[in-house]
């Protein structure tokens, strides 16, 4: 039973929280959950940009995407980034980090060349790209050339555009998961490795038994945290390749984009972010199911 | 009897140095992999147009052409941009510490109806990806008339979900004896959130700030949508304009200007190099 004085108290202090979190409720419902219930409102309607006139379409916009090839096209082009790149970053990243998990010398050079990309604004970093891929003169095709190798189209060629956009990604994002990696690593106790040392394990094995299960929870943050950083592709895709060349870099967020702003279509660009964030949502949900269980939390 | 030893000596201390420093081995070639797209913005950014495109040039510049620099800022009015990214997201990072620590300390130290539902929503902000929501975002600050002014750059990011649960982790490892303590001494809960709890988190609340400045810096594609005049560009919205402008063929100007843009952050980097990577990776245990 709460007596009068406390009930007061109690009043206090919700009223206080509830004054706290204000700022940030008002601009999370301007800017976060209005914009995703409008998005729904607005794929159920014609909306065209510049124009104040929306007409009711029901499922219409929702029809045209299973016959809408461009839309299939992307969300494939999205999840093979995705699905390339993530795994590709973290398995570079838990590389280096085991790497430079050790006393070695240079270790904060090592560690600030690999995190610098991180940096770098995604614009300038798909430019420098673009010039490094140049088929004529960039230094990429000019390496390649040096060893034998065959010179590629690289941004112009429909089957290498992706896999060049997938590689400087992986420049750019490893530093970053491998940072957080490092973090986790040093918390790891390193009796168990001098024990597993003696015991004659080898280093492969002392990675994949102890290593990875000790620092599965920090893994699985940063596989999430992957996926969400999986969409910053639009500028990458905006600066080197505009989707092209034949859409083999259109990815979603960049479909999104020209529909609402090239072709004015808010109504079904509006849809398409609506799949976006089924895609998302569906990714997350998958990776919790799947890795979420294996996750071991130390003395939890 | 002496030769041999000796040799024998330095075979056993080359043996022992190489395993001791195998790992350079590996990560030397890595790092060269890795710095060499900075390398070459550095060295591109001195060359003149005729070496860039031609292969018998050699790797560095015959000659340094520092004047690369001043012609590529000649190009547009960078003075403009750099003064606008820095209001652009001072403003945003402003905002943001403010409304986290308020909410943050909400959610880690008061009690309310609704605490779990609420906070679920901040959370659901980290999940939904921006790309989900520009769209009408735009269309919001369209309506309210703040498109093209430095404004429609700030109010999307006000508040941010990932920045409260960081900092609401933070407070909730602070002993509450210290709070009571402060209580004790007639303190009330924005005294104890101003003298206890801040002064205690600073590491995530230096973390978090880079995390947001390195975002919001380099943020392309929100300004890239909601300003087309000259004074509310950002920097990288600039050197976009030039890429264009040049038609990408004019690499020198370009990656001049792209030393200019890259620059300050990256100095900053390394001035900061130590507590920039700690706070970095104090930010990633959360």
């Amino acid at each position: 039973m709460v007596t009068g004085p406390a009930l007061r108290a109690r009043i206090g202090e919700a009223g206080l929280a509830y004054l706290l979190l204000a700022p940030s409720l008002v601009f999370l419902a301007a800017f976060t959950y209005w914009p995703i219930v409008r998005s729904v409102w607005f794929s159920f309607h014609d909306v065209m940009l510049g124009s104040d006139k929306i007409f009711f379409l029901g499922w219409e916009n929702y029809e045209r995407l299973w016959t809408d090839g461009l839309f299939w096209k992307s969300l494939a082009n999205t999840a093979f980034y995705t699905l390339v790149t993530i795994p590709s970053a973290i398995a570079c990243a838990l590389l280096l980090a085991v790497a430079l998990d050790s006393k070695l010398r240079g270790m904060t050079f090592y560690r600030s060349a690999f995190f610098y990309p991180v940096m770098i604004p995604s614009v300038a970093a798909g430019m420098v790209w673009v010039f490094l891929y140049a088929p004529g003169y960039g230094p990429i095709n000019h390496a390649l050339a040096l060893v034998g190798l065959p010179k590629l189209e690289w941004l112009y060629d429909s089957n290498t555009a992706m896999i060049a956009i997938i590689i400087m990604s992986i420049w750019k994002y490893s530093g970053y998961f491998m940072l957080i990696l490092l973090a986790a690593l040093q918390m790891v106790p390193s009796d168990l490795y001098e024990a597993a040392r003696l015991d004659g394990v080898s280093a492969w094995n002392r990675l994949i038994h102890i290593t990875i299960p000790l620092i599965s929870p920090t893994l699985y943050f940063v596989v999430i945290i992957g996926l969400l950083h999986s969409y910053q592709i639009f500028d990458y895709v905006y600066v080197m390749t505009q989707g092209g060349p034949a859409d083999a870099t259109n990815v979603l967020t960049f479909y999104i984009y020209q529909n609402g702003f090239q072709y004015q279509d808010i109504g079904y660009a509006s849809t398409l972010a609506n799949v976006l964030l089924l895609f998302v949502g569906g990714l997350i949900t998958l990776v919790a199911l799947v890795f979420g269980r294996r996750v071991h939390y130390l003395g939890r | 009897m002496s030769a041999p030893a000796t040799s024998r000596g330095t075979l056993l201390k080359v043996r022992t140095a190489l395993r001791r420093n195998w790992l350079h081995f590996v990560l030397l070639p890595l790092l060269a992999l890795w710095i060499s797209p900075l390398v070459w913005i550095l060295v591109t950014s001195l060359k003149t147009r005729v070496e860039v495109f031609d292969p018998s040039a050699g790797f560095l510049p015959a000659v340094a052409q520092w004047s690369n620099y001043p012609a590529a800022m000649a190009v547009a009015p960078f003075g403009t941009y750099l003064v606008n990214s820095i209001l652009a997201t001072g403003g945003i990072l402003i905002c943001e510490l403010v409304t986290i620590t308020l909410a943050a300390y909400a959610f880690a130290r008061l009690n309310f109806p609704g605490k779990n539902i609420l906070f679920t929503l901040f959370l659901l902000q980290i999940m939904f990806p921006i790309y989900a929501t520009f769209l009408t975002n735009f269309v919001t600050v369209r309506e309210l008339g703040i498109l093209n002014s430095l404004p429609a750059l700030i109010v999307p990011f006000v508040a941010s979900g990932y920045g409260t649960f960081m900092l609401r982790q933070a407070f909730r490892q602070v002993p509450t004896e210290l709070a009571d303590a402060a209580r004790l001494d007639g303190c009330g809960h924005l005294g104890i959130l101003w003298h206890v709890y801040l002064p205690l988190v600073k590491p995530t609340l230096v973390a978090f700030s880079i995390i947001a400045v390195v975002t919001h810096w380099n943020d392309y594609m929100w300004p890239l949508l909601v300003t087309n005049s000259e004074s509310v560009r950002t920097l990288p919205i600039g050197l976009g304009l030039l890429a264009k402008s040049d038609s990408g063929a004019d690499w020198t100007r370009l990656m001049a200007a792209t030393v200019v843009v890259v620059s300050p952050l990256l100095l900053f980097f390394v001035i900061f190099q130590r507590r920039f990577v700690d706070s970095f990776m104090h930010a990633g245990l959360k």
